[in-house]
């Protein structure tokens, strides 16, 4: 925790923006007196403010700060599980193509070419039509998309730890495909799989309400922000603050994730550095090097 | 010939920022007169690199100077635009890394023509003449076309000469050299220096020559300082320090390169390993890294792999442990062949081969505690249970010379030799017949290098290890082995009792090793 305060001044502010927006959304419809989904009869699409509905309502009464703070929960939470489901699958993919090395390495790299020019939106959209609607069929579809890069990366710095010396030495010493793995490869891989968490959260919850815009996520009369985008873009023309709330929140979100992802990369590598100057790894010459410099 | 340089430095001391600021060199003196070469020798962190960079103005920011700096008599404030308008005008520097140095998209005549261009504001045409000139007068063979090359085209020592011109083009009447041979092989790093003394003489340069190696710089420098720690330890002529060093620092420095001699280990040992007709091709290599090579070690004895880079020691080491795949050959390790065994039976063989590597940053996991890393090859075989393997770790520690409170401690929190030590301890977990060692003490200092070969020498002795050890260093080799085997593009071409390889070699190419090292 005390690292912590290492991270940028930009990134620690998004990422207690971003609590607290987890927070609000998970706490927020106890204190809102009106429920997501019941309409409110006497309030059909009234500006915000007006009887006690802060951010207005829809067409058929119900309340949009509701509607907005459930379906942020909803987001949020699909992004996290989705991003979770990614990150196991690209860290274990990843770790062992690149410790592996050779042909099993080559062909399961070209197993994720393959991946990457599936047109995978399209075949989650088929997935989604096709199959019964499910929590967990979401959370594969979107896992799926994501994984792919996560994996690359994984495998880049598997293979970096497969010939570090630490990890040959094992291998002279008898250790076995799984021991190296789980001793020596999993743990040094879990920081960048770490920081990897914050760049891929933002790209699952677009993915979510890219399919929610689509009415391929979670079905009436739940909500996240996918769908009440496009409940709000349908009442454009008589009642604009619908698609207002949702959107915004939606951007604030994805805008933090962004810069949060990229404080956390700087600070990876800062930390990268300081590691390799008091030696933690890298070659001697650049240990040396920082040493001269630093010393 | 232009007058002769003169730089006086007084009393530099150079000392991190803040409240709690550490003094990083106290009270440095240094006096460079042309036609002169003057040895600044120190391990890593002694601040022999800061003494260059304060010298060109070139410091870390954050880090605070002081000194006295006279350059032809002119009082020189330091940081001043008048001390930053001395660099390349008055100092060149010859870097450690010349792949650094050099621009990698860029020809290297570009990169001359631009410096020359704007250092001495020449024409186009004559910048192109002097910068072949510059590459004649490192000898480089056939400059013209040298001047039409990206750098990856040339070699390490060719790089070099390429870096010296470049330093050269701006008449600079000081050349500092820090460490400029360190990434070459002793060969080639001889023939550099020559080339910098040549320079020297003929145009009356002022040389600072920085090293770690104080037999090499000895050989060149007609004075010399000896710093550690930001101290200055020893200085004096050269001649009069090598005779007489006022400093039992100074004695291991030089005592480090001096060339030991085991006694012959008896014939009548059974043969431990035996190895026929090895060879290895890397793939998309044009010739193969291993070209038929033979070993025999036997119990308790010691045999060292020497040769430069790229003679295929490293990959013999790893080929014998069996670490890369696509080699051929018989291995046999105790009459068994490797190759005949199952992945679990070699697994399990494994236990009888420790192995210590180069890189002590590298070699340990850095998310690992201490008796966690000495006691895993324990853990991998099975061996005991947790109370026993830690008891086994704090005693395989004590035999590496370190103390039990370092069981609970971190990987960096140790030094280069500590951590070698540690890699050693763990090496020896199983209590192997064969240990392993890849340019096991290249990485360290003079004195931990030496500490640490001793190590290994009482170890073999003690335990009867047989030692497989691989080394570009030749004192290192006369250190630990009986016998020697030197190789060269992927063949050995000599090989016999190591004190008499050495005092005697036969093939040009050992000639060539022995006569590359400074103190011969």
């Amino acid at each position: 925790m005390q690292t912590l305060r290492s991270l940028p001044i930009l990134a620690r502010g998004c990422l207690a923006m971003l609590a607290a927006l987890a927070l609000i959304c998970w706490l927020g419809p106890l204190f809102s007196a009106y429920s997501p989904h019941s309409p409110d009869w006497n309030s059909l699409s009234v500006t915000p403010g007006s009887n006690g509905h802060w951010f207005g309502t829809d067409a058929i009464g119900r309340d949009i700060f509701a509607r907005t703070l459930a379906g942020g929960r909803l987001s949020l939470t699909i992004g996290l599980l989705a991003s979770v489901v990614a990150l196991v699958i690209g860290l274990g993919y990843g770790a062992v193509a690149g410790l592996a090395g050779g042909r099993v390495e080559r062909a399961m790299l070209r197993v994720l070419d393959v991946f990457s020019a599936l047109p995978f939106l399209l075949v989650v959209i088929l997935l989604l039509t096709l199959f019964e609607r499910s929590l967990g069929l979401l959370l594969a579809a979107i896992g799926g998309y994501v994984w792919i890069d996560l994996a690359r990366v994984m495998r880049a710095e598997s293979a970096r730890l497969r010939e570090a010396p630490f990890v040959l030495a094992a291998h002279a010493a008898g250790a076995t495909f799984p021991q190296r793995l789980r001793w020596h490869v999993l743990p040094n891989l879990m920081p960048l799989a770490f920081v990897y968490l914050g760049l891929i959260l933002p790209q699952a919850i677009l993915v979510e309400s890219f399919l929610g815009f689509l009415g391929l996520s979670v079905d009436e009369p739940s909500a996240s922000w996918g769908t009440l985008l496009a409940e709000g873009v349908q009442e454009l023309d008589s009642a604009p603050w619908t698609l207002l709330f949702p959107a915004l929140l939606l951007v604030v979100t994805l805008a933090a994730f962004q810069f949060l992802g990229d404080g956390l990369r700087d600070w990876m590598d800062l930390r990268g550095e300081a590691g390799r100057g008091e030696g933690g790894r890298g070659e001697a010459g650049r240990g040396e090097r920082a040493e001269s410099a630093a010393a | 010939m232009k007058p002769a340089a003169h730089v006086e430095l007084a009393d530099l001391r150079v000392s991190t920022g803040g409240r709690n600021g550490r003094e990083l060199l106290r009270g440095l003196s240094l006096e460079l007169q042309g036609g002169e070469c003057v040895g600044l020798v120190g391990e890593s962190g002694s601040g022999k690199s800061l003494t260059s960079l304060a010298l060109l103005d070139l410091l870390p920011s954050g880090l605070k100077a002081s000194s006295r700096l006279r350059v032809e008599g002119q009082e020189i404030v330091l940081g001043s635009p008048a001390h930053a308008a001395l660099r390349g005008r008055m100092f060149g520097l010859v870097p450690q890394d010349p792949l650094a140095a050099l621009h990698p998209l860029r020809r290297i005549g570009a990169q001359l023509v631009e410096t020359l261009r704007f250092a001495r504001g020449l024409s186009r045409q004559a910048a192109d003449k002097e910068a072949e000139e510059l590459l004649r007068r490192v000898q480089m063979p056939d400059p013209r076309q040298a001047l039409a090359k990206y750098p990856h085209l040339f070699s390490g020592g060719q790089r070099q000469r390429i870096a010296i011109a470049l330093a050269l083009a701006t008449q600079p009447r000081v050349l500092i050299a820090d460490e400029p041979t360190s990434a070459l092989d002793a060969r080639i790093a001889r023939d550099i220096l020559d080339l910098l003394d040549d320079l020297r003489r003929e145009q009356n340069l002022a040389l600072l020559l920085i090293s770690h190696d104080l037999p090499l710089v000895g050989a060149y420098a007609q004075r010399l300082l000896v710093l550690r720690g930001g101290e200055v330890l020893e200085r004096g002529d050269t001649a009069a320090v090598f005779a007489a060093p006022g400093h039992a620092y100074t004695r291991e420095l030089l005592a480090a390169d001096q060339l030991r001699e085991l006694p012959a280990a008896g014939d009548d040992a059974p043969v431990l390993l035996r190895a026929e007709n090895l060879r290895m091709r890397y793939r998309g290599a044009a010739r193969d890294a291993l070209d038929g090579v033979d070993v025999e070690l036997r119990r308790g004895e010691g045999l060292a792999l020497v040769g430069e880079s790229g003679s295929g020691k490293s990959t013999l080491g790893r080929v014998l442990l069996k670490l890369l795949r696509g080699a051929q050959g018989r291995i046999l390790l105790d009459g068994v062949a490797l190759d005949s065994l199952s992945a679990r039976e070699l697994r399990k063989l494994r236990r009888r081969i420790g192995v210590v590597f180069q890189d002590p940053y590298a070699s340990l996991d850095p998310r690992l505690d201490i008796a966690c890393i000495v006691s895993e090859p324990l853990r991998i075989h099975g061996i005991g249970d947790a109370a026993s393997r830690r008891a086994k770790a704090s005693e395989l520690l004590q035999a590496v010379g370190m103390d039990d409170s370092s069981l609970d401690r971190y990987p960096h929190q140790f030094s280069g030799g500590q951590r070698q030590r540690i890699a050693i301890a763990r090496a020896l977990a199983t209590s192997p017949d064969l240990l392993v060692c890849d340019e096991a003490v290249s990485a360290l200092d003079a004195h931990h290098r030496a500490a640490i070969l001793a190590l290994l020498a009482g170890l073999k002795r003690e335990r009867g290890l047989a030692l497989l050890f691989v080394t570009h260093d030749l004192a290192a080799a006369s250190a630990v082995a009986e016998r020697i085997a030197v190789l060269e593009q992927g063949r050995i071409v000599e090989s016999g009792a190591t004190a008499q390889v050495l005092s005697n070699p036969q093939h040009p190419h050992t000639q060539a090793l022995v006569r590359a090292r400074p103190a011969a």
